[in-house]
Order: structure tokens, then C-alpha cells, then sequence
């Protein structure tokens, strides 16, 4: 009896072309809170990635001004690759740093025409090994360094991973919220059009009863219907958010962190994107659910 | 096929709308149920089909105590019913031809069988010509026996009819008491709610005369 999907299928289309407005009322909440998750889902993504990329550039800086003599110096890197958590180190001379500087400086070069190398202090960039790039371990090593009175002079760029953490952590906490909110708000908004769907045919619900349909057969194709409409609700969210990336959000994120190169802003990934179309057809499945929890007893009206 | 023991109704407010029936209806009978607007017989009906719960008593319907049933075995006892009201209830925003299957539809028969049957029992009501109308766009008469052919579709054990023909002009309820008296001889119970007298005397059956949740008389025609 309920082993023909189609029928019931066919039956939920049906109801929601004879109630449009209600179908699309639920589609658009659905369409539309999915999209806010996904553009905030976007934008922590985003930085998160782009936080691990600046991870690869991490590194802890030695600077020495007054450079030792090449056999100590070499007993030093020795010391200092001994480390466990060190990867690889470069030794950037006083000579080696002016250059980079004057590279960086490009057509202003000429500023550091006739200027000594003593100017600029001579330095050791720590890496560390790849899995280790992150502020606790970076902080552990620098500190550790800093106990040998050779190292005394070191920067790891503290206080902006630390901004940069707590910013992604209020990104991450607001998005939570505000989706949650956005979830619940989508699902008591189906939950009450399918209510209202049924007010509507509540005749027709009675009829049903009357000649022998469990309650399951009467209720399916509503499940079906909110289930549909989530699942369409959050095919349009998606899309919606493809396209308000596109056009727009690669810009405005691209701006907002500073990024040179467009092509480091990432799309959601795939698995993503199935749950949010999924995540849909779950807010419509459990709208319908909660709109038919009243209607248990439809049989002995 | 039908059994009232010490059956008493109340309401949440107000006397009893039923008081202490018994009473037996045997397979292949038909039974008015009769008396003034308020004596009880929808109420009596709606016992039958478990729209409402008996407060005392206890009621059997081919030999099955239904007093106890759960939920989840009302739709299968209905299956075993048609039933017929005043007010039609059909389906309106389907056509004629899907009200008809749907009892079929729920109970799972196949398409080709479903088609069979519903145009058999359109065309002993008279209908087969408007199976894709709306409801809506039929007389009343037209409606009710859309309503009559969905009760008898299933074939049923019982027929309960609650005021089928408190709506018809006269052609139409000589029409409607025609199927019921074709199904009766067929086997089915059956067991109809009026007021009308003159319908009762035109068509003499057994007669259950309710005033206000008592059995008045019971009393088989002369
Ligand atoms: N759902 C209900 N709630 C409260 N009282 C009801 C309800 N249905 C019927 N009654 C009362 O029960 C009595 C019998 O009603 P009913 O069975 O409808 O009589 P009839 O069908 O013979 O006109 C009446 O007094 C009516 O007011
Ligand atoms: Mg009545």
C-alpha cells in the first residue's frame, strides 16, 4: 500500500501546484536562509584557507646586529636545526637583507642608493615542520629560543595570528548563530505553510479518513511536499550563492583580505554544497513532521 | 454483523446522547435510524465507525469488539464500511473518477482493477459520462451519488448512510434509495439515518426509533 513512491510523489506535486503561493512561500525561506549560511560559510572558509596559506609563510625570525663570524655562526644553525619541530632554516645575511630590501622597495629603490649593509640586521628564518604551523607551537619554540642569550631578538608575528584567530573564531560563532537561528526560522516557517495547507483541506483530510486511509497514507504526501521544497530550497540557495559569488563576493572577499590574486578565493566545496541542498530537504522533512505531529489523531476526528 | 452492548455516550457537556443501548443487526439487514433532530443518530454512526468512543458498552462489528481498537486499526475497520453523508464529502478539488478510486487507491489495488471497478459502479450510478467533472460541477444529486458509488466501490460489509437524502428533492432520493435497496440485496448491511417518514413508508424496513439516546421502538414492518 505505501510501497509506491511514485504515487505519493505524484499526489505532493499535485498539492503544491493547487497551493502555489503557500509552495513558494516555503521554498523562498528555505532558498533564503540556506544562502545567508552559505555566504557566511563562504566568507570563514575563505579566510581559513587563506590563514593556512599564510601559514606556509610563517616563520620565526631571529635577527642578529651583530652577526658572529661564519664558524660560529654555522654552530649556531647547527643548534638550531637541532630542534625537533624545526624544519629547515635560512640564514639571511646583512648584505642578503638590504638586496630584499631593495627588491622590495622596486622603483623607490634608489632611496638606498650609497646606504652600508650594517643598516639592516642580518637574520634566521625558522621553519617548521608543516603540520606544527600554527600560533601554539610557534610560540612554544620562540620561547624556547629566546632562553639562549644568542636568540634574544625574535618576532613571530604574535599578535596579528592571535587577532587574526579570535577574528575567525567570532566569524565561526556568529555563523553558527546566525544559521541556527536562520535553520529554526526556516523550519517553523514550513512547518507552519504545511500547517496551513492542511487547515486548508482539512475536509479533504476527513474524506480521506473515512474510507480507510491510515494516517500514514494521508500524511506521506505532505512529507513528500515539504521534503520537495526544502530540497528545491536549497538548490536555489546554492545557486543564488554561486551566483552572488560570482559576481560579487570573489570581489568584495578579495578586497577584504587584501589578496592580490582572485583565484586563491574558493567557491564552497562539493561536500558543501550537497549539504546544503541536503540540509534543505532536512528542514523540509522535519517542517512537515511538525506540522503533522498535530494531525496524529486525524482518524477518530 | 452488528452488536450494542449496554452502549451509553456522553459528551464532555450535556446528557447523554446515547443511553444504554443493546441492540443486534443482523448480515443483509436494513435499518432505519430514526427520530427528532438531537435523539442520537449520527451519534449512533459515528460510534459504528469509530469516529467517536462509546463512554460505556461495548460494540461489535462482524464479530470484532471495537471498543478497544488502537489507531492504527480504525482505516482497516473502515474498509469494511461505506458510508454516505449529507453533505457528500467529497473531494473537491479531484474529479469524479478519483473520488471513486480513491478507497481503492488506499487500499492498494491495482491501476487496471481500479479502473474496472470504477467504471462498473459510475455506471450503475449513472454517472459514467461526467468521470472527469469536479464535484463541484455536478447537482446535488449528481454529488451523492458520486458519494454513493465511492461507498460502494469497496463492495462493503456495511453501508451507513447518515441523512443521505436530507439535501435531494424527491426523484433524487427515490434514485439514492434504489442503489441502497440494489446493494442490500447484494449482501450489504445496511443501516440508514432519516427523518423521512414518507421514505420510510414507501420503502418499509426495519425501524430504530432513537429520542433523545433511547431506543423508542424497534420494530420490524408489518
Ligand atoms: N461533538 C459533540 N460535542 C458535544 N455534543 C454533541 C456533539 N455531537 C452531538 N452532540 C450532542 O449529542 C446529541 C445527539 O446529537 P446527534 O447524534 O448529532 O443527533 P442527531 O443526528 O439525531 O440529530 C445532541 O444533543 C447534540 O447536541
Ligand atoms: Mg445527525
Amino acid at each position: 500500500m505505501l510501497g509506491r513512491p511514485g504515487y505519493h510523489i505524484r499526489r505532493a506535486l499535485r498539492n503544491m501546484r493547487q497551493s502555489p503561493f503557500l509552495s513558494l512561500a516555503s521554498i523562498a525561506t528555505v532558498a533564503l536562509s540556506l544562502a545567508l549560511l552559505a555566504f557566511f560559510a563562504l566568507a570563514v572558509l575563505n579566510v581559513q584557507q587563506l590563514m593556512a596559506s599564510w601559514g606556509d609563510e610563517m616563520a620565526i625570525v631571529a635577527y642578529l646586529d651583530d652577526p658572529p663570524e661564519e664558524k660560529v655562526l654555522q654552530q649556531w644553525l647547527a643548534d638550531i636545526r637541532a630542534y625537533a619541530e624545526v624544519q629547515d632554516i635560512t640564514y639571511v645575511s646583512q648584505p642578503e637583507a638590504l638586496e630584499r630590501f631593495r627588491e622590495r622597495l622596486g622603483p623607490e629603490a634608489g632611496l638606498l642608493d650609497g646606504l652600508d649593509a650594517q643598516i639592516l640586521p642580518a637574520s634566521i628564518e625558522i621553519h617548521l615542520r608543516e603540520e606544527l604551523r600554527q600560533r601554539t607551537t610557534l610560540e612554544t619554540v620562540a620561547g624556547q629560543l629566546q632562553q639562549d642569550a644568542r636568540f634574544e631578538d625574535l618576532t613571530y608575528g604574535r599578535e596579528w595570528l592571535e587577532k587574526f584567530e579570535a577574528f575567525l573564531l567570532l566569524l565561526r560563532i556568529s555563523g553558527a548563530a546566525l544559521g541556527s537561528f536562520l535553520m529554526f526560522a526556516a523550519l517553523v516557517i514550513v512547518a507552519n505553510t504545511i500547517k496551513l495547507t492542511l487547515y486548508v483541506r482539512q475536509d479533504e483530510l476527513e474524506a480521506m479518513s473515512l474510507v480507510g486511509a491510515t494516517s500514514l497514507f494521508i500524511k506521506l504526501p505532505y512529507l513528500f511536499e515539504g521534503t520537495l521544497q526544502g530540497l528545491i530550497g536549497g538548490v536555489l540557495a546554492l545557486g543564488a550563492s554561486l551566483l552572488v559569488f560570482r559576481l560579487l563576493l570573489m570581489d568584495v572577499l578579495a578586497k577584504l583580505l587584501m589578496i592580490t590574486g582572485i583565484d586563491t578565493i574558493h567557491f564552497l566545496p562539493p561536500a558543501w554544497q550537497v549539504g546544503l541542498v541536503l540540509g534543505g530537504g532536512l528542514i523540509g522533512l522535519l517542517g512537515s513532521l511538525f506540522a503533522l505531529r498535530k494531525f496524529a489523531r486525524i482518524g477518530p476526528a | 454483523m452488528i452488536q450494542l452492548y449496554n452502549v451509553t455516550k456522553s459528551y464532555l457537556r450535556g446528557q447523554n446522547a446515547l443511553n444504554d443501548i443493546t441492540l443486534k443487526i443482523e448480515k443483509g439487514e436494513f435499518v432505519y435510524l430514526t427520530g427528532p433532530s438531537g435523539a442520537g443518530k449520527s451519534t449512533f454512526l459515528k460510534l459504528l465507525y469509530c469516529a467517536e468512543r462509546p463512554s460505556r458498552g461495548q460494540i461489535l462489528i462482524n464479530g470484532r469488539n471495537i471498543t478497544r481498537f488502537g489507531v492504527q486499526r480504525i482505516p482497516l475497520l473502515r474498509r469494511d464500511f461505506g458510508i454516505v453523508f449529507q453533505d457528500f464529502k467529497l473531494l473537491n478539488r479531484r474529479t469524479v473518477y478519483e473520488n471513486v478510486a480513491f478507497p481503492l487507491e488506499v487500499t492498494g489495488h491495482k491501476r487496471f482493477e481500479i479502473s474496472k471497478k470504477v467504471y462498473q459502479t459510475l455506471k450503475q450510478v449513472g454517472l459514467q459520462h461526467r468521470l472527469n467533472d469536479h464535484p463541484l460541477q455536478l447537482s446535488g444529486g449528481e454529488q451523492q451519488r458520486v458519494a454513493v458509488a465511492r461507498a460502494l466501490v469497496v463492495e462493503p460489509l456495511i453501508l451507513l448512510a447518515d441523512e443521505p437524502t436530507g439535501n435531494l428533492d424527491p426523484d433524487v432520493t427515490l434514485e439514492i434509495m434504489e442503489m441502497f435497496k440494489d446493494a442490500n440485496a447484494r449482501g450489504t448491511t445496511v443501516v440508514m439515518a432519516t427523518h423521512d417518514r414518507q421514505l420510510i413508508r414507501q420503502f418499509p424496513r426495519r425501524i430504530l426509533e432513537l429520542d433523545a439516546g433511547c431506543i423508542q421502538m424497534d420494530d420490524l414492518p408489518c
